[in-house]
């Protein structure tokens, strides 16, 4: 699963009495090969809960700025509701609910989060999974906050800029350490941060942006979602040809070129070492 | 190790340069003659030998329950019972390593972290007295994976590099990797291969299954005009007792 270079796509339905499903398992989604990748962000501040999925309690005590585990679900459809933890689901109005299609073969996360303005509510992400470049690392920002619109920095510079609630921004960038902080768009206050990131290689490292800017609780949780690295393009491990002599007529008329060229290799090393490359 | 008291005889400097560097200068002083060491036979592309264990690769993440399983018949068995001492792999990352020994090839190589260049080709060290260590993938040591040393096989100015004594190395030789916390992890051969510098086996840089240590250089044919060496030397081995 976590090796899927497929290109997948989650498409989430809003709610509002879109689907009513009454069992936990959608139909005909047994097969294993049938199954989503599937975690959970908790990103609404003050608020534990229960999660349902369809009926069944999928995470009881669910508590803010909690990422929960990544989990093989059939694939279908999810008719998600979010009670405040304890709530009885037959007889209490959920605080969020949505309905949300989970593809065969998607790596998800659904969020639980504020929206710009505060309200809760519930978004389904797709966790790009395809394959990143040797030394890489991709890096996702996904703006969950009740905040306005910001600029995403590593050391100093705008990685995105103008993000919005609920959107995301996606990158290539060089693996590696990076200090990154959130600031409003166009300006240089800082919102969130600076807080060390180590940026995976060949991971899809997914940085949310949550809690709310009114209550002074903004802040950042990583997702890291691995395996997804590639091999260096080749390896570039000869110089002169030094050991090449069985097959190089270069190497023989070098040879027979004489003694000379021992007193000129003194010259040419010093010419040549700053371009050797490999 | 301790640093050699002197370069070894590999560290001779041959013929270095182009065709016509090595001409213009045919003519020059003879005194050196009796220096030039001529080639002994032909130290061209080695023989391959071995299999590699193939690390049950292809089965996703899960793969090292059937990693074991994938020692080829005949090969001799990687010892896998129990922690050894410092050697025991466990899931934490170690030290990283510091230097390479196969005593028998007298090769031992300072080893520092490399990882990609711009082009995304493997960064290898500017200095061919000493490996790279791949950092984006496993480190010797890890529990599964293939952790990789890199050097040059010579350098433009003629030295032959620390792992070109990988083309004397045989079955069974064994490996030991220094690591920055005084301990060791020892290896032993099992196997070589020569591959064009484009078709780099999918095995080499894998990061589950068995844990290998994967040594690679340059090999001939060696074509001037299409960037020196065409070829890969990769030499794999597996954990070995002690």
């Amino acid at each position: 699963m976590r090796k899927s270079r497929t290109s997948v796509m989650i498409a989430a339905c809003l709610g509002a009495g879109a689907l009513s499903l009454g069992s936990a398992v959608p139909a005909g989604a047994a097969q294993a090969e049938d199954t989503a990748t599937v975690s959970v962000f908790h990103a609404v501040p003050g608020l534990t809960v229960d999660v349902y999925a369809n009926g069944d309690e999928l995470l009881p005590d669910f508590k803010p700025g909690t990422l929960a585990d990544p989990q093989e679900l059939p694939a279908g459809s999810y008719d998600l509701k979010v009670f405040e933890a304890g709530a009885d689901p037959k007889t209490a109005d959920p605080a969020i609910q949505k309905t949300v299609e989970v593809p065969a073969g998607a790596n998800a996360t659904v969020v639980a989060h504020l929206s710009a303005d505060g309200k809760p509510q519930l978004n389904a992400f797709v966790n790009d999974t395809s394959a990143v470049a040797a030394g890489k690392s991709r890096l996702t920002v996904r703006h969950v906050a009740a905040a306005p619109a910001v600029d995403v920095r590593a050391n100093g510079t705008a990685v995105f800029e103008g993000l919005v609630n609920p959107k995301e921004d996606t990158t290539e960038v060089d693996a590696g350490t990076v200090s990154a902080d959130v600031v409003l768009a166009g300006t240089d206050t800082v919102a969130i941060g600076p807080a060390d990131l180590n940026l995976k290689e060949g991971a899809n490292n997914v940085v949310y942006a949550w809690g709310s800017a009114d209550e002074k609780n903004l802040a950042l949780k990583v997702q890291t979602v691995s395996g997804m690295h590639s091999q260096p393009g080749g390896v570039d491990a000869g110089g002169s040809g030094a050991m090449a002599s069985g097959n190089s007529s270069n190497a023989w008329m070098a040879w027979a070129a004489g003694a000379g060229v021992l007193t000129l290799a003194g010259a040419l090393s010093i010419r040549s070492r700053t371009r050797q490359d490999a | 190790m301790p640093d050699r008291p002197q370069q070894r005889a590999k560290w001779r400097t041959v013929a270095a340069g182009s065709v016509w560097s090595a001409v213009a200068a045919g003519s020059a002083a003879a005194a050196v003659t009796a220096l030039l060491l001529f080639p002994s036979g032909d130290p061209g592309p080695p023989a391959g030998f071995g299999q590699v264990p193939d690390g049950g690769r292809g089965t996703g993440t899960a793969a090292s329950a059937s990693a074991r399983a994938a020692t080829p018949p005949g090969q001799k068995p990687v010892p896998s019972t129990g922690p050894t001492g410092q050697n025991s792999t466990t899931r934490a990352q170690g030290a990283p390593p510091v230097r390479v020994v196969i005593s028998r090839a007298d090769l031992s190589a300072a080893v520092v972290p490399v990882g990609v260049r711009d082009d995304g080709r493997a960064e290898v060290p500017t200095d061919p007295a000493q490996a790279g260590w791949y950092r984006f993938g496993p480190a010797p040591g890890d529990a599964h994976g293939s952790a990789v040393l890199i050097g040059h096989v010579d350098s433009r100015t003629g030295e032959l590099g620390e792992l070109a004594a990988l083309y004397d190395i045989r079955a069974g030789d064994r490996v030991d990797v220094q690591r920055g916390d005084d301990t060791t992890i020892a290896y032993e051969i099992v196997a070589r291969r020569i591959v064009k510098k484009d078709r780099m086996p999918a095995d080499v840089f894998r990061r589950d299954g068995e844990p290998v240590l994967t040594l690679i250089t340059c090999a001939p044919p060696y074509d001037p005009d299409r960037g020196g060496y065409q070829s890969n030397l990769i030499v794999t081995a597996v954990r070995s007792a002690s």
